[in-house]
């Protein structure tokens, strides 16, 4: 029998701080995280970082080859288990998951490894390697179960939260421990990303509002750094032991485009969306809100449009959409996370981010979009989250009000 | 000259272990929590404060005591 797939825990440290709440009322007010980073850089450069305290979570010792990016993951991890209210000693270990996206890995050890003079740290390659915040945030809560991690650009953490949710849906785990994170503001990884063009443009003192998805003068995004995550658990589970549940999710769709490595493909991005809304049993029309994934450059925000209004055609305008990345960056690897949980949070609440820096909107982007004074949504049911990767992977995640 | 104090030092301000909690003659790994890799990491710690190399091949180094008297042993021929 399938179970349905309850989001009874959230955990987040990211741009705007370690609370889920901190974090939803700054997108809500449309505050943008995203700041100048590194001005000896011979391009100026932008970055939503996250003020982490790493000692909370780690003594001095335990820091010891334990790269930031895992250091994220297991603070939003352990907080997500928190808000569950879980702890392992109640549940079966080996009946326990951690499906995390990660799309790069420890940037930080790899660049110091390259700046050392020659002198490198022994713990480069754990510290490095992709699958060490899964690690670090199995051994820290205990987990015996599959402990996996999904790599799959911007799209990792969204596929990780599809497949943990398979998981639980087939009853092979009673609870996921499900997201990703990503560390990558450092100065080799900026200087990389902004030779492929992507990275928006600003003239000085005007970071904050760089990154303008959908709009006429947008130029791309900005990177973010953080960690987010959601304890998955069946329904019947979370209703046993009396557990909060804030969304069901009823719906994941994963699609390939291949059609080419960077560039995005509508129909395969509109495939993504279809899976999603088959498996849930929902029409496009019951769906009001997208968390777009409205990277701000100038060719993939057309292309989620016509993906869109492909699919939810003449419903197109009862859809209202926002992309979030404008306010805390583009995560990578954790983006599909943090934006998965902003969906949950705006489906609970029933309060919708804004599309901030959007003055006018580019007339081939055509949505409703969330303007910063409407907020309210009082009827929202359900709500999608797009994650589209670079090598083609499309990820679409479909929550509905528990 | 013993570099003991100096390294008990660095080991509070580098792992937050205070000097009373590792005995000099216990094992690091068994007592003091330092697997070998933090070990090899702490090396480069020794190597900048004392401005000194380390040799590359004393894996057999066990104790803080041991590991002091090779510390002296660099700094006394580095001087010499």
């Amino acid at each position: 029998m399938n179970h349905e797939v309850a989001v009874t825990g959230l955990g987040v440290m990211a741009p705007h701080g370690g609370e889920p709440d901190t974090l939803f009322q700054a997108l809500l007010q449309g505050r943008s995280a995203i700041q100048p980073v590194f001005p000896d850089l011979p391009k100026p450069a932008a970055a939503a970082t996250a003020a982490f305290d790493e000692t909370r979570w780690f003594t001095k010792l335990q820091l010891a080859g334990v790269d930031r990016v895992s250091q994220l993951a297991v603070a939003a991890a352990d907080m997500a288990m928190r808000d569950a209210g879980l702890v392992i000693a109640d549940t079966d270990p080996e009946r326990v998951g951690v499906f995390a996206g990660c799309g790069m890995g420890g940037a930080a050890a790899l660049e110091a490894a390259y700046r050392g003079n020659g002198r490198v740290s022994p713990l480069t390659i754990p510290a490095f390697m992709p699958n060490a915040p899964a690690a670090h945030v199995a051994m820290r809560q205990g987990v015996q179960g599959p402990v996996l991690t999904y790599s799959v650009a911007c799209a990792s953490s969204s596929a990780a939260i599809a497949e943990a949710a398979k998981a639980v849906q087939r009853g092979e785990v009673d609870v996921a421990i499900a997201g990703g994170s990503e560390a990558l503001i450092v100065p080799g990884v900026v200087v990389a990303w902004q030779a492929m063009q992507t990275l928006a443009t600003f003239q000085p003192g005007e970071a904050a509002g760089a990154v303008r998805p959908f709009a006429t003068d947008r130029s791309g995004f900005a990177l973010g750094e953080g960690a987010a995550f959601l304890i998955l658990e069946s329904a019947e589970r979370a209703r046993a032991r009396g557990a909060r549940r804030y969304a069901t999710l009823a719906g994941w769709g994963l699609s390939s485009d291949a059609t080419h490595l960077t560039k995005p493909d509508a129909p395969g991005q509109a495939r993504a969306l279809r899976a999603a809304l088959r498996q849930a049993g929902l029409q496009p029309r019951d769906v009001g809100y997208c968390n777009a994934h409205g990277t701000a450059t100038r060719i993939g925000d057309v292309v989620e449009r016509n993906a869109l209004a492909d699919v939810w055609g003449d419903h197109l305008d009862a859809l209202r959409v926002s992309s979030t990345k404008a306010l805390h960056g583009h995560m990578l690897g954790a983006a599909g996370a943090i934006e998965a949980l902003v969906t949950v949070l705006a489906l609970h609440q029933r309060q919708l981010p804004p599309n901030a820096n959007c003055r006018e909107i580019d007339p081939d982007c055509s949505l409703n979009l969330v303007t910063p004074n409407e907020s309210a949504a009082p009827s929202l049911e359900a709500a999608i989250s797009n994650s589209f990767a670079f090598g083609g992977t499309n990820s679409v995640l479909l929550f509905r009000r528990a | 000259m013993s570099s003991l104090k100096e390294l008990q030092d660095l080991i509070h301000e580098k792992y937050g272990i205070e000097p009373s909690k590792l005995d000099p003659h216990a094992s690091m790994r068994e007592t003091g929590g330092l697997d070998s890799l933090a070990l090899a990491e702490f090396l480069f710690a020794i190597e900048d404060h004392f401005g000194i190399t380390m040799p590359d091949e004393d894996a057999s180094i066990d104790t803080l005591a041991e590991l002091a008297l090779l510390v002296d042993k660099v700094r006394a021929a580095k001087t010499a």
